[in-house]
């Protein structure tokens, strides 16, 4: 019984199979002559390079991530060590893939926040109550004194992808271990206080301050300002004194006892290290060392 | 007096209380000259001024002291005799610290000065003056747009083949709540006032002459009415009051409401042949033409609960916010907030050192309890899409929509949205239950995108 309607359904059914077997060849066929017809060459470099990064499309290179990234420097080599968070390890393996040799410091770029000001030594004028936000209470004039230095409302910290930067104390800090060199932050500021450094050294002396205004002005509105006194040049070339404000030339920078000179005459304190395991700068208001002996 | 009701209006806009009663009834009052002035060399749209005086140097009241050859600028002028004490970093009310001339006030060889609006009446007749003779003074004479925006005037004016101009609108309107100094400058100084606007009509060449007041102000409307009435009909000047309702006296709005004319997005009145002028600034064309005096005072509106005088001053411009407080009697103890401007569009200062500038048209003082029944002070909560934003924007936006992409960084659907047609008016942040700010977020908005350009290019 059972045996009779298998067998029936063999022979009612057999057209119907060998219809879908031929529709099934016919296809395969399609697609067999299709696959060598229109083929895509990849470049088995780009694959390379694209393992090659760190894969987190953080988009510092400027590109859309790091796939996109990949694609361009194969086709056009000057691309070459715009990948921040990768550094010169990165680049140096680019390299190898694309037999390219690579040129300059390689240097990894950090940021600096050139402010050192807690909320306990700057001064306000007003309490601010409108949108948590560095851009909103920067278009309110004056609500904190000091026109140059960190708002501490944390512009920075809602762009940074890898959780390197804090508000603390009204400050932004940043935590050099965690911190890929993407630059999102610098972008992020309004009063454009982040500048990306070179990293010569592990860690790197700056001047923690964008005040612009005259020395007196600096001294009300905050405790730890630069006043541009210009003490610094005098004690070490790597300083330049313009505007009422005191800069360093990163890229010469290197330890040296002038630097340090410089760093402990400060009237202000303001001359400070910046980078991985950095020594804490001097106290606000505490007198320069070296006038202390 | 039969009531005036103005029938012309524009699409959206709010009534935020009038409170206009603070000072509408008090008559121009010249203040005594302060110990020192700080006079910002950024008041106004465009290049900012370079000082043409250097520190320790004597200057006299009305004297040149910065300026600046860029198209786009106003001359800015000494309002006192004395010296400069300083060229330095000053607070301003809208762009934080900027420079500025601090001079140190002669005190035993300064009069008060006092309005000119006596040396005008009927018998003015703008043809005895060049098209260049007035240009030349509204250019001297440092002359920019006392509205709020500061546009510097001698560009509006000065006659341009490629944008011929028709119609001079005058934009009497005042929507603005607390502020009363247009208004008392319509019924004191009528006629400096209107020998201003006959005179820019003059320069710009505009046929017709439109003063659009709304009708919240009927004895202004009645004042002028006569006065165009005794001039004998010689120019095509008529006194059109428009409906009282926030944002009225926006330019576009105004246009709108007047004359019918919808100015296209991202333009500007001249491409439709239309010239827009305040009402303080035609009294200061009357006065630097007809008496070569520059812009140096301006009358400012002392109003809200929280100080003692409330007025209208004529007041120097560089004079600071302190000094003009003190005059008025001291804040009371009530005291909370400082606007310079009114509450809908002005901005809050929060150091009481900052200088008057030439756009600065009021002061409004806020008490903690006006503050708090203010929306900001609440809790913010999530947009419920009720779209009362959109039924309000008076340019016809979707608020809601650019605050949110402005929240989230998305510049790209903001700017789809068409960001940078906001007039900021403040309309969708006032009528907004939930209390968002979206006009802050806005201004934020625009600001990342000047941000961005700039770094692009």
């Amino acid at each position: 019984m059972v045996l009779a309607s298998v067998m029936e359904l063999v022979n009612n059914a057999w057209p119907a199979a060998l219809l879908a077997l031929g529709l099934g060849s016919l296809f395969a066929l399609i697609l067999l002559i299709a696959s060598i017809k229109l083929r895509v060459v990849v470049d088995p470099k780009i694959d390379a390079v694209h393992k090659a990064l760190p894969n987190i499309d953080c988009g510092a290179c400027g590109f859309a991530g790091c796939a996109s990234y990949a694609k361009a420097v194969v086709t056009n080599p000057e691309l070459l060590g715009k990948c921040a968070p990768g550094g010169s390890d990165t680049s140096n393996a680019i390299a190898g893939i694309l037999n390219l040799q690579m040129s300059g410091s390689g240097a990894p770029m950090r940021p600096v926040i050139h402010c050192r000001a807690c909320e306990q030594d700057k001064t306000y004028f007003a309490d601010y109550d409108g949108i948590i936000g560095c851009t909103s209470a920067n278009a309110q004039p004056n609500v904190q004194a000091c026109a140059f230095g960190c708002l501490g409302y944390g512009g920075c910290v809602r762009r940074c992808r890898f959780d390197a930067l804090h508000i603390i104390d009204g400050l932004a800090v940043i935590d050099y271990e965690k911190c890929t060199g993407c630059g999102a932050c610098a972008r992020g500021c309004p009063r454009e206080l982040i500048e990306m450094v070179p990293f010569t050294q592990d860690i790197m002396m700056t001047v923690a301050c964008n005040s612009k205004e005259g020395g007196k002005n600096t001294r009300t509105f905050c405790k730890v300002g630069c006043i541009g006194c210009g003490l610094c040049s005098k004690q070490c070339d790597l300083f330049t004194t313009e505007n009422n404000l005191a800069r360093l030339d990163f890229a010469r920078y290197e330890p040296s006892e002038a630097a340090q000179t410089a760093m402990d005459k400060c009237p202000t304190g303001n001359i400070v290290f910046r980078g991985k395991n950095a020594p804490a700068p001097r106290e606000a208001g505490q007198k320069p060392a070296a006038s202390a002996k | 007096m039969a009531e005036i009701r103005g029938k012309f209006t524009f699409p959206g806009g709010t009534h935020p209380p009038e409170n206009k009663h603070f000072s509408e009834n008090r008559s121009i009052e010249p203040v005594s000259v302060p110990k020192q002035v700080a006079v910002l060399l950024s008041q106004h749209l465009g290049a900012v001024c370079v000082p043409t005086v250097a520190k320790k140097e004597a200057v006299l009241a009305g004297q040149m002291i910065g300026k600046s050859d860029a198209f786009v600028s106003a001359a800015i002028h000494s309002p006192v005799n004395g010296t400069v004490k300083d060229i330095t970093l000053l607070p301003h009310p809208v762009i934080g610290r900027t420079m500025g001339i601090v001079i140190d006030v002669d005190a035993e060889n300064n009069e008060i000065k006092q309005p000119v609006n006596g040396q005008f009446d009927k018998t003015f007749n703008p043809e005895n003056y060049t098209v260049e003779q007035i240009c030349r003074a509204v250019k001297e004479g440092g002359i920019v747009g006392m509205g709020g925006a500061g546009f510097p005037t001698r560009v509006k004016i000065e006659p341009n083949p490629a944008m011929p101009k028709e119609i001079l609108l005058i934009n009497a309107c005042e929507c603005e709540p607390f502020i009363t100094c247009d208004y008392r400058v319509m019924l004191e100084w009528t006629w400096q006032f209107l020998a201003g606007v006959r005179l820019a009509a003059r320069a710009a060449g505009c046929e017709k002459i439109r003063i659009g007041i709304e009708d919240n102000k009927p004895e202004a409307i009645e004042v002028l009415t006569n006065a165009v009435k005794e001039l004998g009909g010689k120019e095509d000047i008529r006194v059109v009051p428009v409906k009282t309702k926030y944002p009225q006296g926006g330019e576009r709005q105004l246009i709108q409401s007047v004359l019918g004319k919808t100015v296209p997005t991202g333009s500007i009145p001249p491409t439709i042949g239309v010239c827009v002028l305040n009402v303080g600034t035609c009294a200061a064309i009357a006065e630097a033409v007809a008496t070569g005096n520059s812009l140096t005072h301006r009358v400012v509106t002392v109003a809200g609960c929280a100080i003692a005088k409330p007025g209208n001053y004529y007041v120097p411009i560089g004079m600071r916010v302190e000094d003009l407080i003190a005059y008025c009697g001291g804040l009371t103890e009530t005291a909370a907030k400082v606007v310079m401007g009114g509450p809908m569009m002005g901005f809050a200062i929060a150091d009481l050192s900052t200088p008057l500038t030439k756009t600065s048209g009021a002061l409004t003082f806020l008490t903690k309890a006006a503050v708090t029944r203010a929306k900001h002070e609440k809790q913010q909560t999530p947009c419920i899409r009720c779209g009362r934003c959109l039924t309000v924007c008076p340019e016809h936006l979707n608020p809601t929509r650019i605050a949110h992409a402005v929240k989230y960084f998305r510049m790209d659907i903001a700017q789809d949205y068409y960001l940078s047609a906001c007039i900021e008016c403040g309309c969708c942040s006032y009528v907004c239950p939930a209390n968002i700010e979206i006009t802050g977020y806005i201004k934020t908005g625009k600001l990342l995108q000047a941000r961005a350009k700039r770094r692009l290019g």
